[in-house]
């Protein structure tokens, strides 16, 4: 089988122009190397031909990242970051800072606005989180934007997503889809993540999304922000007309802003109302330059 | 011969009406708005309609209609405005314009240059490094966001959880 395989690689090693047959050659190094690995790692592991077996069930912080990753870079196909990089560093400070609030502090948290008109913010296992630069216009200041932040770390912080995708995988295990290693575990990865950035246009359940918004209202307040940014930004989205394209997908996905608005209410009470200080740093919210 | 050249008018103004009647809607603002050179809300302000100000239709794009009042013309919001159905003599009014060179927003309609997000194109992406690669190297540390809240004078506070009611 593996005699099979390497012969393969050979026939169409020998057909690809010179430039690519050069990857191949790296790419055959890997596989003979993560052979090799295999072969001293499998030796307890009866009958395995992977190097090592992805845990679905309680994924260690790199294998979240590792998938996290994967649907990052399907996401970013879809829509680039924007060309912008004052813009990109900033909401890496502000969203580093709020998601410094978190339990998950230790992950290596990354955060992008896209080019996309569309209004949305997608948040990914392994601490990836991305805002669409129509979002972005709806902002006014750096409370805001800590709020919708806030909101999506915390579908990171309370897994929701990678609980999607157990699921799935475990589904497929039980279908006996995956029950033997297929190859590499990015392939396995892109299996259970499905085509492209899908996981991104699934909705989650509608407490998962409540969730999202107390415990953003939360961090916004911990950071030292005024708390209402993200309610703020509900406000000016359940404004959108409902027919707006720009706003489909986020209205398909989500309660509807009003619905939103309208748990937190019930939820704040008026436990905001000690706290004073909190600040929206108007002057120092990067402004879109187109 | 007169009578020929009505007729091939009016047959061209029914072959184009489905595609030109945009041009010729009317409508009037709901509330006070700024209208803006471009159809971004960062765009320069060329005027405003007050409330109930009758105006002129032009063209769409996305959130944004293209307008035209007694006084001035620009973009403002979808919202500001309520859109009235045009009546059988503005219809007949656009295709007169059209005929005559007046009105020349009518492919406004048609842009399509800005990127959406719909299920359909994320299913459909392609894995990007190049942008991911860069994506991470925004990224910052824990340390490097405590300075940058230090400077923006951001202090932390204790705080719970706002609980599931």
């Amino acid at each position: 089988m593996r005699a099979l395989y390497f012969f393969l690689i050979f026939i169409f090693a020998s057909f690809m122009p010179q430039a690519q047959a050069l990857d191949f050659g790296e790419a055959l190094k890997d596989v003979v190397k993560e052979t090799a690995q295999g072969v001293t790692s499998s030796t307890n592991a009866t009958g395995s031909e992977s190097k090592k077996v992805f845990n679905w069930k309680s994924p260690s912080p790199q294998e979240e990242i590792q998938i996290g990753r994967e649907i990052t870079g399907n996401l970013l196909g879809a829509a680039p970051l924007v060309k912008d990089e004052a813009l990109q560093k900033y909401v890496n400070q502000v969203g580093r800072w709020v998601a410094n609030q978190s339990e998950r502090s230790d992950l290596p948290w990354h955060f992008g606005v896209i080019e996309s008109e569309d209004i949305n913010a997608f948040a990914v296992p392994g601490g990836y989180v991305v805002i669409t630069k129509g979002l972005y216009r709806k902002l006014e200041n750096e409370a805001q934007l800590a709020g919708v932040l806030s909101h999506e770390i915390d579908h990171v912080v309370r897994s929701h997503h990678l609980k999607i995708l157990q699921k799935s995988q475990l589904l497929d295990l039980g279908a006996g889809l995956i029950n033997k290693q297929i190859g590499k575990d990015n392939q396995i990865i892109q299996k259970v993540i499905g085509s492209g950035a899908e996981i991104c246009a699934r909705s989650l359940d509608k407490s998962a999304e409540f969730e999202a918004d107390r415990m953003g209202v939360t961090l916004t307040a911990r950071a030292g922000y005024e708390p209402y940014g993200l309610p703020e930004v509900l406000q000016a989205i359940g404004q959108t007309g409902k027919n707006e394209s720009s706003v489909a997908l986020l209205f398909k996905t989500h309660p509807h802003p009003d619905d939103r608005l309208l748990k937190l209410d019930e939820a704040i009470g008026n436990r905001l109302d000690n706290i004073k200080g909190g600040k929206t740093l108007n002057n120092r919210f990067y402004k879109l330059k187109n | 011969m007169k009578k020929h050249k009505i007729l091939l008018l009016i047959l061209t103004a029914i072959l184009f009406l489905p595609l030109i009647s945009p041009a010729a809607e009317t409508g009037s603002a709901l509330k006070a708005d700024i209208i803006r050179k471009e159809p971004f809300s960062d765009a320069k302000k060329t005027g405003d309609i007050t409330r109930g100000e009758q105006l002129q239709i032009l063209g769409k794009k996305g959130a944004w209609l293209n307008i035209k009042t007694a006084k001035a013309s620009g973009w403002v919001r979808l919202l500001s405005v309520k859109r009235g159905a045009s009546s059988g003599s503005n219809q007949i009014k656009g295709v007169l314009d059209v005929a005559s060179g007046r009105a020349g927003t009518g492919k406004v309609v048609a842009t399509t240059g800005v990127r959406g997000l719909n299920e359909e194109e994320l299913k459909n992406a392609k894995f990007n490094e190049v942008e991911v690669k860069k994506l991470e190297s925004f990224t910052i540390t824990s340390q490097q966001a405590q300075q940058f809240a230090k400077s923006g004078g951001l202090k932390t506070i204790k705080f719970n959880y706002l609980p599931e009611l």
